[in-house]
């Protein structure tokens, strides 16, 4: 049994199942016995722009993600399993996992108070290497604020080829 | 017609790309964003931000915008618990870091005021893009490798949407912690993507300012989606980042 803590909001557990279940969606209900954590009251929202910008409720858990245990990864279908809807303070939480084998690919949201689930941002990132690439793109983010950094910068070669 | 321009403005290059709008409408853009750095520049003696430091105007005498951006200032002072701030002790009043977003952002309001549907418009790396550069396709919006200058850490595909980078490159550090006064470590290039870039950039200075601690805090921002590079070159990314596939 593997257990996530999701955004320090649900506890969320999963099981893997057998071979053969491979791309299952499973709904697990959490144990009786699993405490629940406190949501903390959501911060006001930034002035002005935009009226509906605010946090989300923090993890408190330093960690953004856990790694599933190595053993029993015997194949990589992708499942998505979600967990229990919770009643806190503030409203119904519910998470949805997708997972790769044991690897998870990504978390949303499914059900969460006052906001629009499939925007609400959840402390759960994905981690990885740096890697550099070149492509076709029309524009350029990351600082060139002096002017010899502009006329080297990649920006200054899309604005002088057109 | 398109139209493109570039021309340096409040200490950045500012470049525009209007797929559909003419001069005179990139014009008027420009002309505010020279008005901003007029009013707002913390190293203009006669700006509004200046006269408000020196005691020479009250919080309630400042025009509608300055108090817009103070406030911006005071909620990402507060959320980020001082890390942020524009009141460096023993410096300047310095509301640069929210200005810069806030101006651009008002900038493509103004484009968007005038007609225009599909542009671009970058000022120093923070960008905002409207609609579709053709049809059925996004902008794509690379984010610069924090190592090598010529190179791409991700594509960023986006629509009506605004992509802002704090980072430290080759000019060294340039971002304090308010709560030290001293350099920022921990990370070496935040990105952030939102609807408004007001947010995007703020939230992505903010982020910068609070070291490793800005990784989490910054996903946690509402409607924000974060691309995120430590000092051991891990890459911390939302799952709803919008990557383009090339």
């Amino acid at each position: 049994m593997l257990a996530l803590s999701v955004a320090g909001l649900v506890p969320v557990w999963l099981y893997s199942p057998g071979t053969g279940h491979g791309g299952e969606i499973s709904e697990v209900a959490a144990p009786e016995t699993q405490p629940r954590q406190e949501v903390p009251a959501p911060q006001s929202a930034p002035p002005v722009v935009p009226p509906t910008a605010g946090s989300a409720p923090r993890s408190t858990a330093p960690g953004t993600q856990q790694q599933a245990p190595q053993q029993q990864a015997p194949q990589q279908q992708q499942r998505a399993l979600s967990g229990p809807a919770i009643t806190t303070s503030e409203g119904v939480v519910q998470v949805q996992v997708t997972l790769q084998g044991t690897k998870i690919t990504d978390v949303k949201a499914v059900r969460a108070p006052n906001s629009n689930p499939t925007r609400m941002a959840l402390p759960l990132l994905r981690q990885s290497a740096l890697k550099a690439q070149s492509a076709d793109i029309d524009t350029v983010s990351g600082a060139t604020a002096t002017s010899e950094g502009y006329r080297q910068s990649l920006q200054a070669a899309l604005d002088g080829a057109r | 017609m398109a139209v493109r321009r570039v021309e340096h403005v409040m200490g950045l290059p500012v470049s525009v790309d209007l797929r559909d709008g003419d001069a005179a409408l990139a014009g008027r853009a420009f002309a505010w964003l020279h008005e901003v750095d007029e009013r707002f520049s913390p190293f203009k003696p006669g700006s509004e931000v200046c006269r408000y430091d020196r005691g020479e105007l009250t919080r309630e005498e400042l025009t509608p915008d300055l108090v817009e951006v103070l406030s911006l200032c005071d909620w990402y002072e507060e959320s980020t618990g001082g890390a942020f701030t524009a009141r460096v002790p023993g410096r300047a009043l310095d509301p640069c870091a929210v200005v810069k977003g806030w101006a651009v952002q008002r900038a493509a309001d103004l484009l968007r005021e005038g007609g225009a549907s599909s542009f671009c418009l970058n000022a120093g790396g923070d960008v905002v893009t409207a609609g579709e550069p053709e049809p059925g396709k996004p902008w794509r919006v690379g984010v610069r490798h924090p190592d090598l200058a010529d190179q791409l850490s991700v594509v960023l595909g986006v629509r009506d949407g605004a992509v802002a980078t704090s980072a430290l490159y080759e000019r060294g550090q340039h971002i304090l912690d308010g709560r030290t006064g001293r350099p920022v470590t921990g990370l070496i290039s935040v990105t952030v993507v939102a609807d408004d870039l007001a947010i995007a950039d703020t939230t992505a200075t903010a982020a910068f300012a609070l070291g490793r601690d800005g990784i989490e805090w910054a996903a946690a921002q509402r409607d924000c989606a974060v691309f995120i590079v430590d000092e051991d070159r891990q890459v911390w990314s939302s799952p709803g980042l919008p990557v383009h596939i090339c």
